[in-house]
C-alpha cells in the first residue's frame, strides 16, 4: 500500500470500535474530585498524562515492538505486551487496555490482516499474551510500512483524541473546546514522539505515582461514567 | 571484579519449628544485627548502615534467601539518608530469593534524598506460589537549607517480582522534581511515597476489600489506592506529605495483613 493517510485515519477516528470510549483511565476520579473542571484544566492535565505517562508506558512500548518488527524479532513483541502488563498496577485499568487491546487486533486482523498480527491475535487467545492497543498499532503500522515516528504519533494522538471525547462528555465540555485542545497539544505530541525515540527499554515504565492511585481509586468510587 | 560501597548477603532456613540466619556475610558500610527473637520461632534482624549516609558513587548490594518453610523479618535500624551526588548517582541493588512456604517481612525505614541526591534503586524478588511477602518502601525528601522539600535531582525505583522466568509485576517509579511534579497525576501536592505490596495466596479480592474498608476514612491528609495486582497480590500505593502518615498506614496494614493471612498478631521493632 503505498498510501498510509487513509488507514493512519481510520485507526484514529474517534467512531473506530476499540472501546478506548468507555475507559477515563484514571481521568474520571479528577474530573470527580473537582481538580479537572474546565478546558484549562483538562488540557493541562492531558499535556502531563502525554509527557509524563503515555511516553514511558504506551508510547515508548509502541516504539519498542515497532523496532522489534524491524529487527524481525517477534518475540520481543511479547515481552513489550507483558511489560505493559505488569506495569499497569491498578486493576481497572489493566483490565480495560487488554480488552481493547484485545478487540483492536480482532477488528485489524480483519481490517489489515498481516503474519504479526494473526500469530498475535494468537497469543493472546493462547493468554501467552494479554493485548493492548499499542502493540497492535505498531503491528498494523508496521506492515503498512508508516515510519516508526509516524507511527508514534498517531497512536499518541488517538489516545489523546479518545480521551478528548471521553473529556467532552464526562466534564463536559463544549465540542470546541475539545477540537481546540487537539489544536493545542499538537506541538506536545511531536515533542513526545521525539523524547521516546531517544529512549531506552530501561527507560520503560517511569511513571510517577499520582495517576496510578488516581486509576486505583476509580475502582472504589460509586458513580461512574467510565469503566476505568 | 566490581567493588561495592557495601555488600550483605544471608540466608534464613528453617530448623526444627525455628527459622535461623544458616549463612551470613557483609563487608564495607553494610551490617547487620544479630537476629532478634520478638516471636519464638522468626527471627527479626535490622539492617545497618555504618556512616552517616550514601555519598556520591556508592554502590550497595544486597542478597537475601529465605529457604522453604522460613519466617524471617528484616527492617533497618534508622532511615537511608542519601546526600549530594555531584559525580555519579548512588545504586543500589536487592536480591530476594524466597522458597516454598516462606515468609518474609520487609520493612525498612524510610529513603530520604536530600538536595542534589540521584538514586537508583533496583530490587528484584524470586518467589513461589506459596511464599508469602510483605514489601514496604518510602520515598521522602530532605529537607534544602532553604527549608524546603523537594531538592533531590531524581530517584528511579525498579521492582521486579518473578515466579520462575515469569515476570510478575513491573513497578517503576521516576521521581524527578521540576515544575509540574507536584501536581496532579504526579505527586498531587503531595510530598512522600510510600508502596506496600502483599503476595500470598489467601491474598483474596475479599481480603483485598476488608483492608480497603479497614483503611479507608481513617488516616487525614493522605491520598492511597489500592488494587489487585496481574498474578495475585496487591499493591497499597501512598502520597502524602510527611513520613509519619505513611508509616502508620502501612503499619495499620500490616497488622491486618498479618492477622488474616498468616493468624499472627502484629510485632513492634524496638529501635530506639
Amino acid at each position: 500500500m503505498t498510501n498510509h493517510l487513509f488507514p493512519l485515519l481510520q485507526l484514529c477516528d474517534s467512531n473506530f470500535p476499540s472501546g478506548a470510549f468507555s475507559h477515563s483511565f484514571g481521568f474520571e476520579t479528577y474530573i470527580q474530585e473537582q481538580l479537572i473542571t474546565d478546558k484549562a484544566s483538562f488540557a493541562q492535565a492531558l499535556t502531563v498524562y502525554l509527557r509524563k505517562q503515555l511516553v514511558f508506558t504506551d508510547g515508548l512500548a509502541c516504539s519498542l515492538a515497532y523496532e522489534a518488527l524491524d529487527r524481525k524479532a517477534e518475540g520481543d513483541l511479547l515481552e513489550a505486551d507483558r511489560l505493559l502488563f505488569v506495569s499497569t498496577l491498578a486493576q481497572e485499568t489493566r483490565t480495560g487496555n487488554r480488552r481493547i487491546g484485545e478487540r483492536m487486533a480482532k477488528l485489524c486482523v480483519e481490517l489489515y490482516p498481516s503474519p504479526v498480527l494473526i500469530d498475535y491475535l494468537t497469543a493472546i487467545k493462547e493468554k501467552r499474551a494479554s493485548g493492548h492497543s499499542a502493540i497492535v498499532f505498531a503491528a498494523v503500522a508496521h506492515h503498512l510500512k508508516v515510519p516508526e515516528e509516524t507511527a508514534i504519533g498517531t497512536y499518541l494522538f488517538a489516545s489523546i483524541s479518545s480521551l478528548v471525547q471521553n473529556g467532552v462528555r464526562g466534564i463536559p465540555l463544549g465540542q470546541t473546546d475539545g477540537q481546540r485542545i487537539m489544536v493545542d497539544i499538537q506541538p506536545n505530541i511531536d515533542k513526545a514522539v521525539k523524547m521516546i525515540v531517544g529512549l531506552i527499554k530501561d527507560d520503560f515504565g517511569a511513571v510517577s505515582p499520582g495517576l496510578e492511585i488516581a486509576q486505583m481509586r476509580h475502582e472504589r468510587m460509586h458513580v461512574r461514567l467510565f469503566m476505568s | 571484579m566490581m567493588t561495592y560501597t557495601g555488600v550483605l548477603k544471608l540466608q534464613a532456613k528453617k530448623k526444627d519449628q525455628k527459622t535461623i540466619i544458616s549463612s551470613c556475610y557483609y563487608e564495607g558500610a553494610l551490617k547487620l544485627t544479630r537476629p532478634v527473637y520478638l516471636e519464638e520461632n522468626s527471627p527479626s534482624l535490622y539492617l545497618i548502615h555504618v556512616g552517616g549516609g550514601y555519598v556520591d558513587g556508592d554502590t550497595y548490594i544486597t542478597s537475601l534467601a529465605v529457604e522453604d518453610g522460613a519466617e524471617l523479618a528484616v527492617t533497618t535500624q534508622s532511615s537511608t539518608k542519601v546526600y549530594r551526588t555531584p559525580k555519579k548517582p548512588v545504586y543500589q541493588r536487592m536480591d530476594v530469593r524466597l522458597g516454598k512456604g516462606s515468609v518474609l517481612e520487609f520493612f525498612p525505614d524510610p529513603l530520604i534524598a536530600y538536595e542534589g541526591a540521584r538514586f537508583i534503586q533496583e530490587t528484584s524478588v524470586q518467589l513461589e506460589e506459596e511464599s508469602c511477602l510483605f514489601f514496604s518502601d518510602i520515598i521522602t525528601p530532605g529537607w534544602a537549607e532553604d527549608g524546603s522539600f523537594f531538592q533531590y535531582d531524581w530517584i528511579r525505583s525498579k521492582l521486579k517480582v518473578f515466579n520462575g522466568e515469569k515476570l510478575l509485576i513491573f513497578d517503576h517509579l521516576m521521581l524527578e522534581p521540576d515544575d509540574e511534579m507536584a501536581g496532579m497525576m504526579q505527586m498531587d501536592h503531595y510530598t512522600h511515597v510510600g508502596t506496600f505490596l502483599i503476595f500470598h495466596q489467601k491474598a483474596s479480592k475479599e481480603f483485598l476489600d476488608t483492608l480497603y474498608e479497614t483503611l479507608a476514612d481513617k488516616f487525614e491528609e493522605v491520598r492511597f489506592g489500592l488494587s489487585a495486582l496481574p498474578e495475585g497480590g496487591l499493591m497499597v500505593r501512598i502520597l502524602a506529605s510527611n513520613t509519619g502518615t505513611i508509616e502508620k498506614l502501612i503499619e495499620h496494614a500490616h497488622a491486618f495483613a498479618r492477622k488474616e493471612l498468616l493468624g499472627k498478631e502484629s510485632v513492634r521493632w524496638r529501635k530506639y
